[in-house]
């Protein structure tokens, strides 16, 4: 095993609620689903229990995808810090290992393994929940929630969120760790502040614009737009039309996924590069601030 | 052979605060030198230099190489403990021996597992329930079973109790030390380490006041317990410090002839602890 690897063991040992929290969140689910009220309209059509199918399954990754988001980035505002507050960033640095592959290999965990780990969670427990809710209305639903061929789609549909995700999110990820790996104390405070100090005293206050605004809420809800086809805004009516098609043609996700829109637009290259930037100066930090 | 480590005009500034002070420092292969220096003196500030854990300014070379450009290369040949409670609480001992054998070639696993099989501290177990003597060993386990040609140690028995900083420096003594190594330790208690040192550096106000080693500091200085009646004309020699102790005056020499000094009283070679602080207090008045 390579050094890599060894980090991303660590971060495993280290943060225990990388697969502790989907695993109570997919416990949790699993409890409503054995335990909650079953209202689902009766399917008659191989349509109707596409639809159903689909939309089951984007429910309950979205969920994860919500949780993973939330776990994610406080995973990237803590992982450079922590070590410095407790002291124990000596002992990390007194083995060969670069600044910068600690700090990649924290960045890898946070924009790819955590989001694979929830992916992995949310459908094994699409799965379970899919069979209890399809026993338990059973005479309801007419028949299963599960369709293997939906459910190819929505991995594909995963595959894809969690690849966009990890290079349009990377200026924040950035961001996050650059203020992990400088914050002497308070870093969701300094995470916080600067942007929103930029946004209202320097631009609505001294300039009377809103540019730095419009920037920060474009790239924090901006990827659906870019990343999957059609006029809406909103990533689950998107979702919504995956699971409405799916009866149509089995290579629907292929029509609502856009990755030629997403890699020829200069907001993701522009992102890319904020990050790289960002990264590059949190590596920087991580060099020279060893204690604090 | 080139020094292992030199530094020449090492200088190290925190805003207006000035850390080390156009330090000059040669250390070689094979002895084990003691950096001592009063708390804020510079101490840490020199050794994070030498790890490459900070820049600098002035010349630096630690094994050949500049320490903070090639710290990764260094840490294959140099291991450092600074401060022994650094141990991350979540680590778990078998993880730890796991990660150091993945990461490091030339930590030997065998020799880490003969070293924690002597205690009581079961692989299974978290830093965070060991006591601080246990982490100690668990620290000094995974540290001595790396073939380094440099280990640095600073203030390695901080709050440690009396016992485990006693069995801290015998293991370093008789399990570790060779004459392919080289051990620097910074402290400030130097009752403790004064009879396992070759060598001695004292700094002070981020300057090095004194680079000996042990066998030339009884050559070059000498201590004189006078009577009070002597005190003036021994006074004449130019001690360097005095210190008054029960109606004596014991009187500090540095390359002094013993033999005229022996006229004035008893002759002794300083103690480390002694010397410090009359190189410390003299420098000062």
């Amino acid at each position: 095993m390579n050094n890599g690897t060894w980090l991303i063991r660590r971060e495993f040992w280290e943060n225990r609620a990388i697969w502790m929290i989907p695993a109570v969140f997919g416990g949790l689910l699993l409890i409503a689903a054995l335990f909650g009220q079953v209202s689902i309209p009766r399917l008659t059509t191989v349509e109707e229990s596409h639809e159903a199918a689909g939309g089951f399954l984007v429910i309950v990754g979205g969920l994860f995808y919500l949780v993973m988001a939330v776990y994610s980035t406080w995973y990237l505002m803590d992982c450079l810090y922590t070590d410095r507050r407790d002291r124990s960033i000596l002992f990390w640095k007194s083995l060969p290992i670069a600044d910068s592959t600690t700090v990649l290999s924290k960045l890898l965990v946070g924009m790819v393994i955590i989001p694979l780990v929830y992916f992995a969670a949310a459908d094994a427990t699409a799965l379970i929940a899919a069979f209890i809710l399809s026993i338990r209305a059973r005479a309801s639903i007419g028949s299963s929630l599960w369709n293997g061929e939906v459910w190819l789609q929505v991995q594909v549909l995963w595959m894809y969120v969690i690849f966009t995700t990890a290079l349009w999110y990377l200026p924040i990820a950035g961001w996050l760790m650059l203020v992990s790996a400088w914050a002497k104390r308070a870093v969701m405070l300094w995470v916080v502040l600067p942007p929103l100090l930029v946004c209202i005293i320097l631009e609505r206050v001294i300039f009377g614009t809103q540019m730095a605004t419009h920037v920060i809420m474009r790239r924090l809800t901006g990827l659906p737009s870019v990343s999957f086809n059609g006029g809406s805004k909103h990533m689950w009516t998107h979702d919504g039309g995956v699971v409405d098609n799916a009866g149509a043609s089995s290579m629907t996700v292929w029509r609502l996924i856009n990755p030629s829109g997403f890699f020829t637009s200069a907001e993701t290259w522009i992102g890319i590069a904020v990050g790289v930037v960002l990264i590059i100066a949190a590596i920087q930090l991580r060099m020279r601030r060893s204690e604090i | 052979m080139a020094a292992l480590i030199e530094a020449r005009d090492l200088t190290k500034k925190y805003g207006a605060h000035v850390a080390l002070d156009r330090a000059n420092l040669k250390i070689e292969a094979g002895r084990i030198v003691g950096l001592i220096g009063p708390n804020g003196a510079g101490k840490t500030s020199a050794l994070r230099a030498i790890l490459g854990l900070t820049t600098y300014q002035g010349q630096l070379t630690v094994l050949g190489r500049e320490p903070f450009r090639d710290r990764t290369q260094l840490m294959n040949e140099c291991c450092f403990i600074a401060d022994v409670a650094v141990l991350p609480s979540w680590l778990r001992v078998d993880h730890a021996i796991d990660f150091v054998a993945g990461i490091h070639p030339r930590f030997r696993r065998d020799r880490a597992t003969a070293l924690l099989a002597k205690t009581q501290i079961s692989g299974k177990r978290r830093m965070r329930e060991l006591s601080k003597g246990m982490k100690t060993q668990v620290h000094l386990a995974l540290t001595m079973a790396i073939d380094a040609k440099l280990l640095v140690l600073d203030e390695p028995t901080l709050g440690l109790d009396i016992l485990a900083r006693r069995a801290f420096y015998d293991a370093l003594v008789n399990d570790y030390m060779d004459e392919t190594r080289t051990i620097l330790i910074t402290t400030h208690q130097v009752e403790e380490v004064e009879n396992l040192l070759t060598d001695i550096v004292f700094i002070d106000k981020g300057r090095i006041v004194l680079d000996t080693s042990l066998e030339d500091v009884a050559t070059r200085f000498t201590a004189v317990s006078v009577t009070p009646d002597r005190v003036d004309a021994a006074r004449a020699e130019k001690p360097f410090y005095e210190r008054h102790i029960l109606g004596r005056v014991v009187l500090y020499f540095e390359n002094a002839d013993p033999g005229k000094l022996q006229a004035f009283g008893e002759i002794h070679t300083p103690s480390v602890s002694d010397l410090f602080v009359a190189k410390l207090s003299g420098g000062a008045a």
